[in-house]
């Protein structure tokens, strides 16, 4: 340990850290801009200057490490004198017009011109201008105010991955720019905003709208990934107007995807339910809650004493709160009914586990393991920030290996990579285990037939990055596999031998949540027939794993009740509408993979006569006259639902062992991703979203094999063909793809017509 | 995507690369720049991609290092691209006056092409040279020394 | 002594000749009263009276929306809602003042960086319902376009002390 004085003060500090850290860490404050905890260090903007004693020159705090007995004054004349001259340099080619800038308010180069600035600039020649860049529709440029501190740049390097962003041309012709003609397109661009100090990257969405005094910051946790992202919700007048990262270094860290910040544009889309809706003779008529309500209870009720409790389900999407989940399944116990499902993408429900599936472990302690292997995860798009986090510990050695049906850039070193036909994952999978059976010179589980599978290499080294310290994820592609429980007993199998921590990283905010509180019992609801169906959140030809399946389920039910933020989704084949809230106009809590459950309070007043849909499921229950529905708020909902410590309720364990065999792969298969923008109601809703790369119309894909096997080409339209659905699309070539897979996204309008998203597909040109 | 970089053009590269550690490939993006440019002339947008693509670095990175350095050409240039020095010592030995008599002889300013396309010529900075003076640099490998009127005119007999 | 003094003066009726004498002077004094609204007083051009949105001399409105008179206005009489407009640049789509809150302050006009908002000398004005006294967008720019003149005369002359 070193000793240094700062400012008078005296402490003693790791060697290796800088002055910056020192200081921080004494709580004295050295203006800077370019310095950021989370980033290298560029030492570019040089406000940080302090004096040093001995030293002849004013040092950079941010990059000049700490030596013994060294004594600092940052605010002595010497360092405020040097302060003052870097502010006077930025400020020459900074412009005037703070009363139009949208960081206006909040800039750190305002406020530390307000302590170092001079009232008055000596400078009189012309001031440069910079053109703007087109960085595609989230972030807007504004780039004569940038004061080149390079954060920008080194994010896009450092922690999303890729650099997109660089600093072209020298001295005064700097500019920070993407690659000509190129826009922005990472999942967590939207970080860059946060990142810069001055108001050249702001939020387009947000563009011009509110001053940043306006706004109130109210906290709540993200509805979408597994994550549970720490949020600040700015609203003003009862409108949300955006949302920044609240700091949680155990979650988030600093950062926000994407899709956790703009999803907010959702929320103030017309196509808002605003009022309870009935289907009368094929119209829609607005109606109070009082006769919506009443017609909906009596129809349940009816249909249970007509038809029998089977012949009534709820579906609900694993983003509705544990609160709403735990209302729905006993709304349903009060009728009788069994059958709530919100596991409405999977496809295989073979699997039982002891407790509700997570990460296995927390996401900082995943952060340190020293191998991982993803399986069935284009974790980029799922998880961005977890993605983001093993990004980091693969740069710091961790062993990062997938096994994936197509190869997807993660931006990060690998150390292993089985690519294969979806329907080969299994067998994938089960080289793996096999390898490292041979390593370890042990035989695995009987209910696992290893007969007939071949080692090949890529296994065998993927097998040997798996020591006791290791990890291996499931994702959403194994997930939603027609053969998940295989998958997961498989992965369990070779966590078991080679002590490997077995985790799942869930896909929505509240999967886990809805395991807890058992809303997810009958697996698919579809398999027989249903007269009444509650959907709760849900757009069944979005949110299921067979569009085509559901869709002909929910249109043969006799009686359909959504409780929907939006109409337009469910108005096809619902009879009724409620609006209920959606997670900034509720309170409720999401358990995260990681088993935090995080509660958040609504942070706007309903929209409408929009109710919270816990409130709405709890009249609902004094309606049909059943007792235990008098809960006064969501908080008494939580103990109740959540009672006891979450943690021995979590479990990847097998419950019961599942036989896992190989099969062999034919013809074509389906890929049927759900693309990152379009994983609930919210985002397929943002504007801005769906306007970016990312968001682009779903395309036949495969490899050029694969295409010259059917006489395809890329740019060709060719129709797509799934038991009983179509869907006539356009080719791409897709190089990540093996042999064999055609690359169709589901959950989106283009593709409802069609069926399972890992089914068999035929294709065959079009016109 | 047609490759621009002859396998001539990429074995120089790879004997650049080769001067560095294998997980610094980037190191050699400079002299990989160089070999681009004077095959091509000039870098295109598209040759700094493949450049980026070959050395496994974002292009924007690659573009970066390009636009920094004065002797990267991210414009077409002529056959021949005259650089004339006018830091002090050269002006003070004639350096203005040549590129005078250069400007005026070509019909060209600074920065300019002629129409047949055979120069372009560019103002330079400091070469090291300063005790030959004026100093002029054709096609940023070659250099010539005490350049004036008489000596230029020779010089650009000479190139063809 | 004193008493036998005022005995005297009760008698004489000292105090009220003193008040006549008073009465007596501003009979013969020029009148101070003004025949409003036939006359009127004179006003600084400094007077803070109704508020107006003001143009540049090609017409665009000089409004910015930065908002800073709204943060600033003590008596929160100012709303303000803005977007970009087509052509790229920051306005508003709302500028209300409810001159029923409005204390007259002036702030709004000194915050505002580039001379939109401005108080006019005119102080006649009334409203018959509460709501009529709420000013809209189109109602100050309407104000700044037709006293345009009187305005600028005004700020002209209080230019120099500014």
């Amino acid at each position: 340990m070193l000793e240094i004085e700062i400012d008078g003060k005296k402490t003693t500090v790791a060697p290796g850290s800088t002055v910056m850290d020192a200081a921080r860490a004494l709580g004295v404050h050295i203006p800077h801009f370019c310095y950021h905890k989370k980033l290298s260090i560029a030492a570019s903007c040089r406000m940080c200057l302090v004096e040093v004693e001995k030293a002849p020159k004013p040092l950079p705090a941010c990059a000049t490490p700490v030596t013994a007995g060294m004594v600092v004054k940052t605010h002595s004349n010497a360092a405020v004198t040097a302060q003052k001259g870097v502010m006077e340099f930025l400020l020459i080619n900074h412009p005037l017009d703070c009363p139009i800038c949208d960081q206006g308010g909040e800039c750190h180069l305002q406020d530390i011109a307000v302590g170092y600035g001079a009232g008055e600039s000596r400078y009189r020649e012309e001031k440069r201008i910079v053109p703007n860049k087109d960085l595609g529709p989230l972030i807007t440029t504004e780039m004569t105010r940038c004061i080149h501190c390079s954060r920008c740049v080194r994010f896009t390097e450092e922690v999303a991955g890729y650099q997109e962003l660089g600093l072209a041309h020298r001295g005064e012709h700097s500019e920070v720019m993407p690659f000509l003609g190129k826009t922005v397109n990472s999942e967590i661009s939207g970080n860059v905003i946060d990142l810069c100090p001055v108001g050249a990257l702001t939020s387009k969405p947000f563009r011009y709208t509110v001053r940043a005094w306006e706004l109130s910051r109210r906290k709540s946790i993200a509805p979408h990934d597994g994550l549970g992202s720490n949020l600040i919700v700015q609203v003003k007048n009862h409108k949300v107007m955006r949302v920044l990262p609240l700091e949680n270094e155990a979650i988030n860290e600093c950062w926000l995807s994407d899709r956790d910040r703009f999803s907010y544009e959702a929320l103030n889309s017309a196509s808002r339910a605003t009022k309870p809706q009935v289907k009368k003779d094929g119209q829609w008529i607005e109606t109070d809650w009082q006769s919506a309500l009443e017609l909906v209870a009596g129809k349940l009720k009816d249909t249970v004493a007509a038809h029998g409790r089977d012949s009534v389900a709820a579906l609900a999407t694993p983003n509705s709160t544990v609160e709403e989940l735990f209302m729905l399944r006993k709304l349903m116990a009060g009728l009788g009914v069994e059958q709530v499902e919100t596991r409405l993408r999977a496809a295989d429900f073979r699997l039982h586990t002891a407790g509700a599936t997570w990460l296995g472990q927390s996401i900082a302690e995943l952060a340190q393991s020293d191998a991982v292997l993803v399986i069935g995860s284009n974790i980029r798009k799922e998880q961005p920030l977890l993605a983001q986090r093993l990004r980091q510990s693969a740069k710091r050695g961790m062993k990062l290996s997938v096994l994936n049906p197509a190869r997807y850039d993660l931006l990060a070193p690998l150390a292993g990579e089985l690519i294969v036909r979806p329907d080969q994952m299994v067998e994938a999978l089960l080289t793996v285990l096999k390898a490292a059976c041979e390593a370890a010179g042990k035989t695995a589980p009987a209910h696992i037939d290893l007969s007939s599978i071949e080692v090949c290499d890529a296994s065998r080294s993927i097998a040997a990055t798996l020591t006791a310290h290791s990890a291996i994820l499931l994702g959403n592609l194994a997930a939603h596999h027609p053969r998940y429980a295989e998958l997961h007993a498989a992965a369990a199998a070779l966590a078991e031998l080679s002590g490997a921590k077995l985790g799942v990283m869930s896909e929505a905010a509240n999967t886990v949540g809805a395991q807890l509180i058992g809303a997810e019992t009958s697996g698919n609801l579809f398999a027989s027939p249903k007269k009444a169906l509650i959907l709760l959140n849900a757009e069944v030809q979005f949110d299921c794993h067979n569009a085509t399946e559901a869709l002909a389920a929910v249109r043969a039910a006799d009686f359909v009740v959504a409780l929907n933020p939006f109409a337009d989704g469910v108005k096809d084949y619902a009879d009724v509408i409620l609006p209920v809230a959606p997670f900034t106009e509720t309170s409720g809590t999401f358990v995260n993979m990681e088993g935090r459950a995080q509660s958040f309070n609504g942070v706007v007043r309903p929209l409408g006569e929009t109710r919270p849909a816990w409130k709405v499921l709890r009249v609902l229950g004094n309606v049909l006259g059943f007792n235990g529905f008098d809960y006064e708020s969501s908080e008494a909902i939580r103990d109740e639902a959540l009672a006891g410590d979450i943690a021995p309720r979590l479990s990847n364990a097998l419950k019961a062992p599942v036989a896992v065999k190989a099969q062999a792969a034919s013809g074509l298969v389906r890929l049927g991703e759900v693309p990152l923008y379009q994983l609930d109601a919210l985002t397929r809703r943002a504007p801005a979203l769906q306007a970016t790369a990312d968001a682009a119309e779903p395309a036949l894909r495969a490899n050029a094999a694969t295409l010259a096997g059917l006489s395809l080409k890329a740019g060709d339209s060719a129709c797509a063909a799934q038991a009983g659905g179509k869907a006539l699309l356009c080719v791409r070539e897709d190089t990540t793809l093996p042999d064999g897979v055609i690359h169709i996204a589901g959950s989106h309008p283009l593709t409802t017509g069609l069926g399972g998203l890992f089914a068999p597909v035929t294709v065959e040109r079009a016109g | 995507m047609p490759q621009l970089l002859s396998n001539e053009a990429r074995a120089l590269i790879d004997r650049e690369v080769a001067k560095y550690p294998a997980e610094h490939k980037r190191s050699a993006v400079m002299g990989a720049l160089r070999i681009a440019q004077t095959e091509h002339r000039w870098l295109s947008e598209e040759l700094v991609a493949e450049v980026a693509d070959y050395l496994q670095m974002a292009p924007v990175a690659v573009y970066e290092v390009a636009s920094f350095y004065n002797m990267y050409d991210l414009k077409p240039v002529g056959r021949y691209k005259l650089t004339v020095c006018t830091n002090l010592p050269c002006a003070l030995s004639g350096g203005v006056t040549a590129a005078e008599y250069l400007k005026q002889k070509l019909g060209i300013g600074f920065g300019e092409t002629t129409a047949d396309g055979k120069f372009t010529l560019v103002e330079g900075e400091c070469m090291g040279a300063c005790g030959s003076a004026p100093v002029m640099l054709v096609n940023n490998h070659k250099m010539c020394a005490s350049m004036t009127p008489d000596e230029i005119d020779k010089k650009l007999g000479e190139l063809e | 002594m004193e008493k036998i003094l005022r005995l005297i003066k009760t008698f004489l009726l000292w105090e009220l000749l003193q008040g006549l004498a008073v009465t007596l002077r501003h009979l013969f004094a020029p009148a101070i009263t003004v025949q409003y609204p036939e006359e009127k007083t004179p006003l600084s051009p400094r007077f803070r009276g109704l508020h107006a949105q003001m143009r540049y001399d090609d017409g665009e409105e000089r409004c910015i929306a930065c908002k800073l008179c709204e943060a600033v206005c003590p008596a929160m009489a100012i709303t303000i809602e803005s977007a970009e407009r087509e052509d790229g640049s920051r306005r508003t789509t709302r500028y209300d003042i409810d001159l029923n809150k409005c204390i007259y302050c002036g702030f709004c006009e000194e915050a505002c960086p580039v001379d939109a908002i401005v108080q006019t000398p005119i102080f006649e004005y009334h409203g018959e319902k509460q709501s009529d006294l709420y000013y809209t967008k189109p109602m100050l720019l309407a104000i700044g376009d037709r006293y345009r003149d009187d305005i600028l005369r005004c700020k002209a002359a209080d230019a120099k002390y500014r």
